[in-house]
């Protein structure tokens, strides 16, 4: 009888820590998978530009200095590997795009072709994949940090080899607003 | 929200648990040992039935709604919608259906995310902008991240169970009535046994519509967290309010999948509806919408 209850005992501990541990990786192997969306999406971004900055010369000839900012701000993007330095690029070249569909805002004959149409909307729902990437990838770091940092699955982050992870965070001031929602 | 409507959802899959014992013990009280083995035999009918439709629930929602599946190539900016809200939800991507029929109506099902469906009446596609429409999307894939595929076969199991119950007792009473009549049972303790065999079915239904509304109002609650973007939903669901008509096909039997019920609400009593209020919902959505500002 005694060895009954002990064995179970050990099993029981035995699944705690098995839990414990394959839930801060699973977390981990989340966060890269997210990480992977947000550059799939960036990149898919950035082999929209060149299409569209030809689009716009086309018919905007002497907005050079627009176009000159697309077209570092892609660059800088691209060559990006650090989050910081990804979600920096990212906001740059964010708003290097929004200045470039400013500048479409002022050709009528630009606005209404079919090419420019297309693009703008390819471009509308990258923004928007980009956005919801970054989004989960954020809400993804915050589940693993929590868990990295609350008791009981910090004692299994070293044995596990999961640590804390960065944020991606891209400074916009015209970023949507998150709604506070409160969940009561 | 969300986790309050868990709660709330579990809570009534609990009654559903507690009315099944009440049955059961009902059972037991006025007709003795016989009345026992009606229960495992109800139970594996219901489970049989529900579990059939649970698991081929995204082909048999084609046949019974006449929904034709379509390619990427066929509505292209759909896709693209649909993309946001996986990339926000981290869902895999569902196989996507249109319903011929001028009524705005959407509806998800599938028995896991792998096996998700969403489908569309051409009505929506065409009277909804881009952000209404991203809201109903993100409703319908919130239904299928919370399971309610799952959740619902639950509770039509446990409805569906306790209904053959009651149906094979009050036949038991009517042929051959109370086998140990001559035991010193309680009278009170047999009459209410009695009403509660009688009633047990309609409590059911009653904690079955509950349990659909709870979903309806998480599903509201998740898709804003996938969007973080009320204003999407509120509006679309506003565009279902005002617009009066219904899917052509009313069959109840997938009454609950639609985000809009397809049924008149106003002949049906809040008690047995399978959706909150639309208003009830914009008006929580716009709550949403303040909190944001």
């Amino acid at each position: 009888m005694e060895l009954i209850i002990g064995l179970a005992v050990v099993a029981l501990i035995a699944v705690f820590f098995i839990s414990q541990y394959n839930r801060l990786i699973r977390l981990n192997i989340t966060v890269d998978e997210a990480w992977a969306q947000i550059e799939v999406q960036l990149k898919r971004r950035a082999d929209l530009i060149p299409n569209l900055v030809e689009t716009v010369k086309g018919y905007a000839k002497h907005e050079q200095s627009t176009f000159d900012a697309v077209v570092t701000a892609r660059a800088k993007a691209t060559t990006a590997t650090t989050v910081a330095d990804t979600a920096a690029a990212d906001g740059m070249l964010t708003q290097a795009l929004r200045g470039l569909l400013a500048v479409a805002e002022a050709y009528p004959d630009l606005k209404a072709s079919a090419n420019f149409m297309s693009l703008q909307e390819e471009l509308a729902t990258t923004e928007n994949k980009v956005a919801f990437s970054r989004q989960f990838y954020n809400d993804n770091v915050r589940s693993l940090n929590t868990a990295v940092k609350t008791i009981p699955s910090s004692f299994f982050a070293g044995f596990a080899k999961v640590t804390e992870r960065e944020f991606y965070e891209v400074e916009d001031p015209q970023d949507r607003n998150v709604p506070n929602v409160s969940f009561n | 929200m969300q986790a309050a409507n868990r709660r709330k959802t579990i809570g009534l899959l609990m009654g559903m648990g507690v009315l099944m014992w009440l049955v059961v013990y009902a059972a037991l009280t006025y007709f003795g040992g016989s009345g026992a083995g009606i229960v495992p035999i109800a139970v594996g009918i219901s489970l049989i039935s529900v579990w059939g439709s649970y698991y081929g629930s995204d082909k048999l929602v084609l046949t019974m709604t006449g929904a034709k599946l379509i390619q990427e190539s066929d509505n292209p900016k759909l896709f693209d919608l649909i993309q946001e809200i996986t990339i926000a939800s981290g869902l895999p991507m569902p196989k996507v259906a249109v319903v011929i029929d001028d009524a705005p109506n959407a509806f998800a099902t599938g028995r896991n995310p792998e096996h998700a469906l969403i489908a569309f009446t051409t009505g929506i596609l065409d009277v909804m902008d881009r952000d209404q429409l991203q809201g109903v999307i993100a409703h319908e894939l919130a239904h299928v991240a919370n399971r309610d595929t799952l959740v619902s076969a639950v509770a039509a199991t446990t409805a569906g169970a306790i209904a053959i119950v009651s149906d094979i007792l009050a036949r038991m009473m009517f042929f051959g009535g109370r086998r140990d009549r001559d035991s010193q049972a309680n009278p009170i303790a047999l009459l209410i046994s009695l009403v509660v065999l009688i009633l047990a079915p309609l409590a059911a239904v009653m904690l079955k519509s509950a349990i659909s509304r709870k979903r309806e109002s998480l599903a509201d609650a998740t898709a804003v967290s996938f969007t973080r973007n009320p204003a999407g939903l509120r509006s679309a669901l506003e565009v279902l309010a005002a617009d009066s008509t219904v899917v052509q096909q009313r069959s109840t039997a997938v009454a609950h999948i639609w985000i809009e019920s397809p049924l008149d609400a106003k002949s049906v009593s809040k008690m047995f509806s399978t959706h909150p209020p639309i208003q009830e919902r914009i008006a929580v959505l716009k709550s949403m919408e303040q909190l944001g500002n």
